[in-house]
């Protein structure tokens, strides 16, 4: 008797197929452990902590993690997350249908602006905030006017959302330029309003997008210290600073062992939201929205948004450049390697993220199983810790197993980079390969190529604006990151935000309006050829 | 070397005055000094650092002076042996404090390249214990001595040569000479002058307290007053008063601060600094810090409103040093150990003394600038490498008091 086997095997076109069937788990699984790898690449500086934290006696340990205090900042972190997150999405979303979806003039330009403030440090935008619109800030000096007082954990929502929600709005615009835009017009034609339209078609294609972007800005609003700082408002990362300052790194690291708890049952919460079905996708072009008047208060909105986050820290640095009577300080003096340093740091990130990010997202959104799904989880880790803590750790492991790169070039510190914004790069990149459909691999395959090609030739194309926006989240924030960068440099490289750290530092604001106003222009730049590239795919 | 006089104008029956920074003064102070350093002293090679090394032992304690000595009567850098090779510093001081000697010293020397690493403070000494024997750091060059201290307890810093130990009293280096003070200062209360004057019970800085514990205890400051509990000094402060006061009456003093007076506690020194000199509503009008940050805001803005006071004879004006330790394992020990010699000789201290605002630690150098004498200030001296109570406990004891940020 004949197994059923022996007698599909006896059809050759079908033999043909398992072998492709086969080729393709052997992919799978190589691909599952190159993810493996790189998970466990990025999480290496967790087990510092680990080891750190575990020194702590007992009863301390106790005390420490237990306190009243404790509950409080929790509370007060967790709210800074989920107000954060909240209002990340009502700016980033529809901002980002504004400059997709509608005739706005001139998107790209719009884009660059709606996207720019992510690569201000946030606390350097709270300080420019209330020396700019605060009570007795320039604005209340010249004019008498004043706002009221930007402070506590409702002054650090307002200005970490200033500077997040391009998180928001980056990954929703590659969602949205991802799907398939015929499909709302279709549902226009069945006579949907246009808010109907966008919440039963466009919304759940967009979904993940949102999702992706959202925790990013949560995750990044739970690790901030600089803000909040500034501020006075007491969460989570202001404990771990309090015994970092003390010289106590071992409650430190508990410290953020417990942050990293809270983080994880947040991303296991958000895995059950952002779940997806593949969603489906394509580059159908589709009509746009018409704005008709409307395009100017829309314009207006966003150039508004641009003036606040951008504009104000550069002019007040500018002001301060014009007025200071202040001893000249050689070592902040401008030098144009600062801003080819940041740069090139910023791209050699962004490149090497995207590149552990493809497998980890990849394997993550098709295999869709447990093990796919806690590897992508375990990246983002590293973006929930306070730079220095992480740091820390990169200082530890740098010292003990490679000495001979560390501090002497920019490996050690890209790879810090990368432990901290990986995720950036993966959720987008998830994002976009559960768009593309099933049924779009599978007719590749059907057409005898292999998953190597297919992967090239159909699904990488397909995918190309979540790693474009992966690569210039990575890019952006990159430019920005400041503990790490101090920390692991090669000794005496200065970049742009090193320089504005000094100034700062040193009270002496002037000597940052250069390396700020630069900071914009090169990341504005930057990004504009980043959706070029993107522009001409989709094209 | 002092070319400004230093006291005649000064309230002397009072002992203290609001202090203007060194602005405008500064850059004429640099200029008559680089008066004096002019006469290049490359030819002076005879000191030499051609033999450093020789025994690889490292040991910057036994580094003979490639030049005279250094001693409490301030040599000069002409007196001393040039400095050639590479030193990689860890400051924890910010560029302004350091800048100005720094390049001075690389003008003077030509063989000489200082890489300075800058970060905060505290992350620099959690950094070097962490990075442990594979330090790229020849010296750490910090804000405070309880940063030193750490560094001393950890193991991680080496002894000084005995004449650099020997021309620093006592009380401003580690006892057995693992870290030395370079400068000094003392902690401050700073205000804004126009809303003292309008919006307080005080007419003036005149009128404000001398004694620390007023401030926990006089109504007007509620809710007016600030402090940075999370820096350096701020501990030191605690540590000094338990030792001079006991620590019923120390924590009596936080839990008056936070409870009767409602301090706004600030976690940057720059941040408070400026919330008092903006003066907004809310924003602080009395301050307790580091006088230098007042100093940095009147060397941008001479018009600023934000000036500085001290307390007398007691943990209010606490006199704290900046100062050095030396890594284990330096490559060039000789070159460490002059280097050091020249923070501490005539021109090293005068650098800091006009860039800062600083006391001088070297007994030689006359201060000069408008901080009061500190013979009328009148701090008490401790050990500042062994208060009684530990950093950490001084730690918990603001925890436990809800005075954290």
């Amino acid at each position: 008797m004949k197994s059923p086997t022996t007698y599909f095997d006896s059809l050759p076109r079908v033999a043909a197929l398992q072998r492709r069937i086969a080729d393709a788990d052997r992919s799978m699984v190589a691909l599952g452990a190159l993810s493996a790898f790189v998970a466990f690449l990025v999480v290496l500086p967790m087990f510092w902590l680990v080891w750190q934290a575990a020194t702590v006696e007992a009863s301390r340990a106790y005390d420490l993690v237990v306190s009243s205090q404790t509950a409080w900042i929790t509370l007060n972190s967790i709210g800074l997350m989920v107000f954060v997150t909240a209002f990340s999405i009502l700016l980033g979303v529809p901002l980002a249908v504004l400059t997709s979806r509608t005739d706005l003039p001139y998107p790209r330009f719009w884009t660059v602006v709606a996207a720019l403030p992510l690569v201000i440090p946030s606390y350097i935008g709270a300080i420019a905030f209330v020396g700019m619109f605060g009570p007795g800030g320039e604005v209340d000096s010249l004019f008498g006017m004043t706002i009221p007082r930007v402070h506590g954990l409702w002054g650090a929502v307002f200005i970490i959302t200033l500077y997040t929600y391009p998180y928001v709005f980056l990954t929703t615009r590659a969602a949205l330029l991802s799907m398939d835009r015929s499909i709302v017009d279709a549902a226009r034609t069945l006579n949907a309003g246009p808010l109907e339209a966008f919440r039963r078609v466009t919304f759940p294609q967009i979904r993940p997008g949102i999702a992706a972007g959202a925790l990013l800005a949560g995750l990044y609003a739970i690790s901030d210290f600089g803000t909040p700082a500034f501020m006075n408002a007491n969460v989570f990362t202001s404990t771990i600073y309090w015994e970092f300052s003390g010289f106590a790194v071992e409650y430190a690291a508990l410290l953020a062992l417990q942050l990293i708890a809270i983080v994880a049952i947040v991303l296991v919460i958000e895995a059950g939201i952002g779940r997806d079905e593949d969603v489906g996708g394509g580059s159908g072009r589709g009509s746009v929205v018409r704005l008709g008047p409307w395009k100017w208060p829309a314009m207006g909105f966003v150039s508004g948004l641009g003036i606040v986050t951008l504009v104000v820290p550069v002019a007040i640095f500018t002001n301060w450049l014009l007025v200071s009577e202040g001893d000249p300080l050689p070592s902040l003096e401008f030098e144009w390697t600062y801003a080819f340093n940041s740069a090139y740091l910023a791209l050699l990130a962004a490149l090497v993220a995207c590149a552990f990010a493809l497998p980890v997202a990849y394997y993550s959104a098709r295999a869709n199983s447990v093990v796919s799904r806690v590897l992508e989880r375990a990246t983002y880790l590293g973006f929930a810790v306070p730079g220095v803590v992480i740091g820390l750790a990169l200082v530890f492991l740098g010292t003990r197993t490679l000495p001979s790169i560390y501090r002497q070039g920019v490996w050690l510190l890209i790879f810090g980079y990368v432990v901290r914004f990986l995720p950036q790069a993966v959720g987008t990149v998830r994002s976009s390969v559960l768009q593309v459909g099933d049924e779009t691999i599978e007719a590749a395959r059907t057409l005898n190529a292999g998953p190597y090609q297919t992967f090239r030739r159909i699904t990488l194309p397909l995918i190309m604006p979540g790693v474009v926006v992966g690569g210039i989240l990575v890019f952006l924030t990159t430019m920005k990151e400041l503990p790490i960068t101090l920390m692991l440099r090669p000794i005496g490289m200065e970049t742009l935000v090193s320089i504005i750290w000094g100034a700062q530092d040193a009270l002496a604001y002037r000597y940052a309006a250069v390396p700020a106003l630069l900071l914009i222009l090169i990341s504005g730049v930057s990004m504009l050829v980043l959706l070029r590239q993107e522009g001409g795919r989709l094209g | 070397m002092v070319r400004r006089d230093s006291s005649s104008t000064r309230d002397a029956s009072i002992g203290r005055r609001p202090f203007l920074a060194t602005a405008g003064a500064s850059v004429a102070g640099i200029a008559a000094l680089a008066g004096c350093l002019g006469d290049d002293d490359d030819d002076g090679s005879d000191g030499g650092s051609g033999g450093s090394g020789d025994d690889g032992s490292g040991a910057v304690a036994n580094a003979d002076p490639l030049g005279e000595p250094v001693d409490s009567e301030a040599v000069t850098w002409d007196d001393l042996g040039d400095l050639e090779g590479e030193l990689t510093i860890y400051s924890g001081r910010t560029r302004d404090q350091i800048d100005p000697v720094f390049v001075a010293l690389e003008e003077e020397y030509d063989g000489l390249t200082l890489n300075v690493d800058y970060d905060d403070n505290d992350v620099q000494v959690n950094q070097i214990l962490q990075e442990g024997e594979a330090t790229p750091a020849d010296l750490m060059y910090s804000q405070d001595p309880g940063a030193l201290g750490e560094l001393e307890r950890n193991g991680a810093v080496q002894a000084l040569p005995g004449d650099v130990v020997d021309a620093v009293p006592e009380s401003y280096r580690e006892p057995d000479g693992y870290w030395t003070g370079v400068t000094g200062r003392v902690r401050a209360v700073q205000y804004n002058s126009e809303r003292l004057a309008e919006e307080t019970e005080f007419d003036s800085g005149d009128d404000l307290p001398t004694d620390i514990f007023e401030y926990a205890e006089d109504e007007r400051f509620e809710g007016i007053i600030s402090t940075r509990p999370n820096s350096g000094t701020f501990r030191g402060f605690i540590q000094a008063m338990v030792e001079l006061e006991g620590e019923e009456a120390t924590r009596e003093w936080v839990r008056a601060m936070v409870e009767d007076q409602d301090v706004q506690l600030f976690s940057g020194g720059s941040d408070q600094a400026e919330a008092v000199n903006r003066g907004g509503d809310d924003d602080p009008i009395v301050a307790l810090g580091n006088s230098y940050y007042a100093a940095r805001i009147i060397n941008e803005d001479p018009d600023a409103p934000i000036r500085a006071t001290f307390t007398e004879n007691d943990p209010g004006c606490l006199f704290s040093i900046a100062g050095v330790g030396v890594m284990n394992d330096v490559e060039d020990p000789e070159l460490v150990a002059e280097f050091v010699r020249h923070l501490l000789a005539a021109e090293g201290q005068e650098f800091m003394m006009d860039a800062n605002g600083e006391y001088p630690v070297v007994e030689g150098v006359d201060y000069v600038g408008d901080l009061p004498d500190l013979e009328d200030l009148n701090p008490p001296t401790f050990d500042l490498s062994d208060f009684d109570m530990d950093l950490q406990e001084a730690q918990d004891l603001l925890t436990e008091e809800g005075m954290t940020v």
